[in-house]
């Protein structure tokens, strides 16, 4: 069973990918980077022109390719470079959340977040949270392309019956 | 249903004998007798296939795409459910209403064709139709009969709410079997007036982050994804659970995101009018903030 990618084994690390807009973000987390506020690995930064830029799919697409959580982060609302892309952002993952949830992603595994750019401390809080959730949590199992745990417990299941 | 039934024929007949239409988009009987499917008629005579039955249920508007090129004259037959396609295909700028004629049909709810395919005896309205709270034409060039009485009158979620009341694992367990049921027929999206995108996302081959396996996570990618893409503009007529060949539960996945919608940013059905924006097209300052 040690090459099951979701076994939560004693040195789990948690991939967890964050979208980070250009022009708050990015630079927050950079500011996070040269003020040497330690922050977990586990982070995967991509930098997105606008929160608003993040497709909802490209957060279920992470989940099915093994990420175990997904950070979108953005300007607060009112302060987006191209003035109203986070208020979009916002309508679209306060249904997104809940969706995925719906769907059996655990809460706290995807996450939206307003980040600006004089708020190096601030991001280097939320990925330490996030990755703490994270690691309480284990894997990630639901979505996954290359996981089928649930279908062997549904085999399991079928025989029992 | 049947002096309904007559009245239509008759007003088709009229409208292609003085040619202010060309084509009338009706319903005519198929093989067995829960089948009922979509017709052209284009001349006098054949009015005689049009019906108006309990299995009706299919939405027409959506034929009407294939029609805004053409320099036919198109009546069409149109229940609620149809008429809020309409609105929504108007809105979403895909036809322009003045080139069609609409002709009203108030709509008694119909049967459940899945259920009597199986064999059941008292076969029950569609789950859709058990719910409409529109079943009279919200748009029409002229309404035939007399408008009924709606059969519901607040949404009913509660079998969205009994997936909600889930643990986690519990729920993508149940997603994960219903999807993996899925065979990718793309039968919902086709049918779907909300669903009119030129060029849908899962027809490209190399969009490179949707993909065509068939497996239980590509599968819930598509289901999600649609839901999605629907949410706010889904007209609840059911017609994704109706063609289903796989009995996948989709509208549970669309009335979750209208339940959410409404909660979030106030009550809106979808295609009831033509002016307003889709929630998720617009946005308000004063949303509810949950990320800080």
């Amino acid at each position: 069973m040690s090459n099951n990618p979701v076994e939560k084994t004693e040195n789990f690390e948690p991939k967890i990918l964050v979208f980070a807009c250009n022009w708050c973000t990015y630079a927050g987390a950079d500011l996070a980077g040269v003020s040497r506020l330690q922050y977990p690995p586990n982070v995967r930064v991509l930098r997105v022109p606008c929160s608003c830029r993040v497709n909802p799919q490209f957060v279920v697409r992470a989940f099915q390719r093994g990420i175990d959580g997904v950070l979108v982060a953005g300007c607060h609302p009112g302060d987006c470079h191209y003035t109203t892309g986070n208020y979009y952002t916002r309508r679209r993952f306060l249904l997104m959340t809940r969706m995925l949830e719906y769907v059996g992603i655990d809460s706290g595994r995807f996450q939206t977040r307003w980040i600006s750019g004089s708020e190096g401390p601030k991001f280097q809080e939320v990925v330490t949270e996030m990755t703490e959730i994270i690691r309480q949590l284990g894997p990630n199992q639901k979505l996954r392309d290359d996981v089928t745990i649930e279908m062997q417990d549904f085999e399991e299941e079928a025989v029992n019956e | 249903m049947l002096e309904m039934q007559q009245e239509m024929r008759k007003v088709a007949k009229e409208l292609l004998e003085s040619g202010e239409a060309t084509v009338v988009i009706g319903w005519e009987k198929g093989a067995l007798p829960y089948q009922t499917s979509p017709v052209l008629i284009r001349s006098a005579e054949e009015t005689e296939k049009l019906v108006w039955d309990e299995y009706c249920q299919q939405n027409l508007s959506n034929y009407l795409i294939d029609f805004v090129y053409s320099d036919e004259k198109v009546a069409i037959f149109a229940k609620g459910c149809d008429t809020r396609a309409f609105n929504r295909l108007v809105q979403d700028k895909r036809i322009k209403a003045e080139q069609f004629t609409v002709i009203g049909v108030p709509c008694p709810g119909m049967k459940d064709r899945k259920q009597a395919a199986k064999g059941v005896a008292d076969v029950p309205l569609a789950k859709a139709c058990q719910e409409c709270r529109y079943p009279n034409p919200v748009y029409a060039n002229r309404t035939l009969g007399q408008p009924v009485t709606p059969r519901a009158t607040a949404p009913d979620y509660s079998d969205v709410e009994a997936i909600e009341a889930m643990s986690a694992d519990e729920k993508a367990k149940f997603w994960q079997e219903q999807y993996s049921k899925c065979i990718r027929c793309y039968a919902c999206r086709n049918v779907c007036p909300a669903c009119n995108c030129t060029n849908c996302i899962f027809d490209q081959s190399k969009s490179g982050w949707q993909s065509k396996d068939i497996n239980a996570s590509e599968n819930q990618f598509y289901g999600i994804t649609r839901a999605f893409h629907v949410a706010g503009r889904c007209i609840e007529c059911g017609q994704c659970d109706m063609v289903c060949p796989s009995d996948v539960p989709i509208m549970l996945m669309n009335k979750k995101a209208k339940k959410d919608l409404d909660q979030l940013f106030g009550q809106y059905d979808a295609g009831l009018e033509t002016e307003s924006l889709i929630p998720l097209g617009r946005y308000d300052v004063n949303d509810p903030e949950e990320f800080m």
